[in-house]
């Protein structure tokens, strides 16, 4: 019971640091295109980034979650 | 020490295994599962029915153990629990916790049923507990409780929807005057308005201080319930309100406060988007509860007809007691206006019941002793006592309830399509909103952006919004218009208005396939004996030779003389005669002598006069001329009749012709379905000519006859692979193979022990229309499930891309977020309004009687009017 506890917590770790990690680059992505871009406030860059970084881990959390809990599965069965 | 190990991380685990009966059958289980790798010891109690086993996880798993077992021919038995899920407003949270259910080791198969709020889970008991099911659905966000039965269901299922409509109705109250005056504060510049509406109502702060408390009031619940979705990796309707509200009343915020940050300044405070979106919202999920609950209204119906009392006669004394309280063998009392409270056989007494409540027999049925009562069916006139035979979850009521519970929570084929969109559909929107977002913030704004631009059905102006807060209200636009809720509402809440209003009518569907198959059928085949014919013989006709008595009264007599000749007979053509000369009113008293004479008929001595009934065999042997009749008697049984002659005192005095007659509606329901333009078939072992006869009479024109019990699933496969969907209308026992590979089974006449029946379909009366009111259901929900459907996915068609600003570039318009909260609620409003059109629906059949007992009426006054003057 406890194996498997600490296996679901190291699937959830390694979930949401895939997951915050895809949103953090998306948002990046969009920050630096808008620098290098030119012409956007600060506000705009920086709320531009933060927008696309909440979307981003709305979409990706429950499918980054999702795929490591049925590879985890796989796993386990062989 | 490696033994140590492999004992630290040995599982244990119990399944119970059904078809194990003897010894072999232990080791065949043992062995099959030592042999298995990983397993580390496998004992069966075979009492218990169970296999114990010890393994190691990391070598096999359950599905592996489980699989082993069912590949020797024994099955693994599956319990099946019945949860009540609450918090669940759309599609995708059935999704989500469907998904939640079928992670967990030991389930099987999980359906959740959205408009029920019930969950159905096929589990392997030992392996995993409801308990455990409701931790699942919690931490998915959801509430759960084992679902209670009955009476005490609909109370807890009433009250909860009472709750729910109170709790957003206290919202809207609140809400609703406040946006208002939101809305009269923002555009007080405009129109008359300054006239009326004070400067101050205008001011930034003030808007703010009015929305606020709508936010974080009845706005409070999307931000928590999505919160609460989100930490558990799932994401649902709430989430798309949320980011919608937040995000314009974040900008608002931002735009009054620091009018200079870059958000639109003063000209883009969305207070009035923030306020309106959350009311209309509330507005949307007030409306839902009122009306989710009465697309159910058919099992309500039916929950509601539980008798709760019953007067029962205990030592002689007559006591009144809980219906659920009464005991088989009980003798119940039923007095007039009272209800049945059992099911059971009438002991004494005559009545009146009617039964319309669960057979849709729309006349009151005859109560005398032998009759069969049902609980929950209202007794009208006379008083009788029954003998309860059916107690409990066994009455026929309790067993409907069940059988259109399940039928309403099962998912039809058409649906899986729409669960796949919707299941997809948070996702797949977020992820739109985030490109529509990238497209306007990059290359849209700097393409096509003018600040006269303005919102549509509005006066309000863009003005000097800046490239992020344009792009943003884009990209929030599309969260708030999208609907998936339209989509997967569009198919359950059809199913369950369609099966509810199929089971007041007498018809029960078993499953939400069988309406959808029964939708589309293109022949039907019946069954002859039982299902088209009565199934007993009777007497068609009497003839007398020329020159005898060819009276009415001659033939009565001839009738009587048989009747009396028969009348010690036990074999069903004598049976039929006796019968016969009965229902005509006719004495038939005891023979003098009687004789039977094995395949020939009978003699008997009645009044003094010798009388011999019989074939022509027996009238040859006994020198009774038959020539007279024979033309008659040959006609007879070309038409499929069995002819027997009556000789009295040696001279032929008629004939008796004997055949299985029609039922009462047969021919009614075929000249239907005809007109409706489905083939129809008959199927019979009889000889062709009999199964012919009957063909013609009922308008039947294709005939299987010949064909044995065994072999008709057969002969419904042979038309299967001719690519028609095809139904089989019989009896439910003798065609039980048939009814099951046919598309749709039919089992008719069950009478109320609808538990018993084969079929996917099971008709209550013995009516042969309510396989024509079957079909008309069963259109009339697949055709609402469409119309939903369409709905659903052509307002998202439409509605997403406009909010995204497909049309800005031309007509320089955008949907404003409160316009798209609107629509979105009227999209998912719309399908379930358009599903409770379904309550109208009546059956032709059923609208062309209360037709025609409507134009009876005015004449049945009349005579009694005139009778009493």
């Amino acid at each position: 019971m406890e194996q498997m506890e600490q296996l679901e917590r190291e699937v959830a770790i390694r979930s949401a640091a895939t997951y915050a990690g895809i949103s953090l680059a998306a948002a990046l992505a969009v920050f630096i295109a808008a620098t290098l871009k030119g012409g956007y406030a600060d506000v705009a860059r920086f709320g531009g980034a933060i927008w696309v970084f909440m979307l981003m881990m709305i979409v990706t959390m429950p499918v980054v979650t999702s795929w490591f809990k049925k590879r985890y599965r796989q796993r386990r069965t062989g | 020490m490696e033994q140590g190990t492999k004992e630290a991380n040995a599982h244990q685990l119990t399944l119970p295994i059904e078809g194990m009966s003897c010894a072999s059958c232990v080791r065949t289980v043992e062995g099959a599962l030592d042999n298995l790798s990983g397993v580390e010891k496998a004992t069966v109690n075979l009492a218990g029915g169970k296999v114990s086993v010890v393994y190691d996880p990391t070598r096999v798993n359950v599905a592996k153990v489980t699989q082993a077992i069912t590949d020797l021919g024994y099955a693994i038995g599956v319990e099946e629990a019945r949860l009540r899920v609450t918090g669940m407003t759309c599609a995708s949270c059935v999704s989500h916790v469907e998904t939640a259910l079928r992670e967990l080791e030991g389930v099987q198969n999980a359906v959740v049923n959205l408009g029920l709020e019930t969950a159905r889970v096929a589990y392997i008991p030992g392996l995993v507990t409801p308990g455990r099911m409701k931790r699942a659905i919690r931490e998915a966000g959801y509430e759960a409780e084992e679902k209670a039965a009955g009476v005490e269901a609909l109370d807890r299922e009433k009250e909860a929807r009472q709750r729910e409509i109170r709790r957003q109705g206290m919202y809207l109250a609140f809400t609703l005057p406040i946006a208002m005056l939101v809305m009269l504060g923002t555009f007080r510049d405009m129109w008359i308005l300054p006239l009326f509406v004070p400067e101050w109502l205008g001011y930034k702060w003030v808007l703010g201080l009015l929305t606020t408390p709508i936010v974080l009031g009845p706005g409070r619940q999307f931000f928590v319930n999505s919160w609460r979705g989100l930490r558990h990796g799932v994401t649902d309707m709430n989430l798309l309100y949320a980011t919608g509200i937040g995000a314009a009343y974040l900008i608002a915020v931002i735009n009054t406060l620091w009018p200079k940050a870059g958000f639109g300044g003063e000209g883009a405070t969305f207070f009035e988007s923030a306020a309106l979106l959350t009311t209309f919202i509330v507005l949307g999920r007030w409306l839902e509860a009122l009306t989710r609950g009465r697309t159910s209204e058919a099992i309500r119906k039916l929950m509601r007809l539980q008798p709760k009392r019953a007067r029962i006669l205990r030592d002689g004394h007559e006591i009144e007691i809980p219906a659920d309280e009464v005991e088989v063998d009980d003798v119940v009392l039923v007095r007039p206006g009272e209800q049945v409270a059992v099911d059971g056989v009438v002991l004494e007494g005559y009545s009146a019941v009617d039964e319309s409540m669960l057979t849709g027999e729309s006349l009151p049925v005859e109560k005398k002793a032998g009759d069969q009562a049902i609980g929950g069916t209202m007794n009208k006139t006379g008083a009788f006592k029954y003998r309860a035979t059916r107690v409990g979850q066994e009455t026929a009521l309790a067993q409907i309830i069940k059988l259109v519970e399940d039928a309403q929570a099962s998912k039809a084929p058409i649906q899986k399509l729409a669960d796949w969109v919707a299941g997809h559909f948070i996702l797949g929107v977020h992820m739109l909103a985030a490109l529509v977002f990238v497209f306007w913030f990059f290359a849209g704004y700097d393409l096509f952006f003018d600040p006269d631009s303005a919102f549509i059905l509005s006066p309000y102006k863009l003005g000097e919004i800046g490239v992020f807060g344009f792009s943003l209200l884009l990209s929030v636009t599309v969260l708030v218009i999208s609907c998936p809720c339209a989509v997967g509402l569009a198919t359950p809440s059809a199913i369950m208005a369609g099966a509810g209003k199929a089971a007041e009518h007498g018809v029960l569907f078993k499953n939400a396939e069988a309406i959808e198959n029964a939708s589309k059928l293109q022949t039907i085949i019946f069954d002859k004996t039982g299902t088209l014919t009565k199934g007993e013989p009777s007497v068609t006709d009497v003839v007398t030779p020329d020159g005898g008595p060819e009276t009415e009264d001659g033939r009565l007599s001839v009738l009587r003389l048989a009747a009396i000749a028969e009348k010690n007979s036990e074999h069903p053509l004598g049976e039929a005669i006796v019968r016969g000369a009965q229902a005509r009113g006719l004495q038939v008293p005891d023979a003098e002598s009687f004789n039977a004479i094995p395949g020939h008929g009978v003699e008997a001595r009645v009044d003094g006069r010798e009388i011999l009934l019989g074939n022509r065999k027996l009238m040859r042997e006994r020198d009774a001329v038959v020539a007279p009749l024979l033309p008659q008697a040959e006609a007879l049984e070309r038409d499929g009749k069995t002819v027997m002659f009556v000789a009295v005192g040696g001279r032929l005095a008629g004939l008796i012709a004997v055949a299985d007659t029609l039922k009462e509606y047969s021919v009614e329901a075929i000249q239907w379905l005809h007109r409706s333009g489905v083939e129809v078939a008959m199927i019979t072992g009889d000889n062709r000519r009999t199964a012919e006869a009957i063909a013609r009479q009922v308008g039947i024109d294709r005939v299987l006859a010949e064909v044995l019990p065994q072999d008709k699933a057969e002969e419904v496969k042979k038309l299967q692979a001719q690519g028609l969907k095809v139904a089989m209308v019989g009896d439910g026992v003798n065609d039980a193979p048939a009814l099951a590979q046919a598309d749709v089974g039919m089992a008719i006449g069950s009478g109320t022990d609808v538990a018993k029946e084969t079929g996917h379909v099971i008709l209550i009366k013995e009516d042969l229309r309510d396989v024509v009111v079957a079909i008309e259901a069963a259109k009339a929900t697949m055709g609402k499930v469409r119309q939903n459907l369409f709905w659903a996915f052509a307002y998202n068609t439409l509605s997403i891309p406009i909010g995204a600003g497909l049309l800005y570039p031309v007509f320089k318009l955008v949907v404003s977020p409160e316009w798209a909260a609107f629509l979105m609620a009227v999209s998912s409003i719309t399908v379930t309004v358009n599903t409770l059109l379904m309550r109208s629906f009546v059956p032709s059949i059923r609208r062309e009687e209360r037709r025609q007992q409507a134009a009876q009426r005015p004449l049945v006054v009349a005579a009694t009017a005139s009778g009493g003057k």
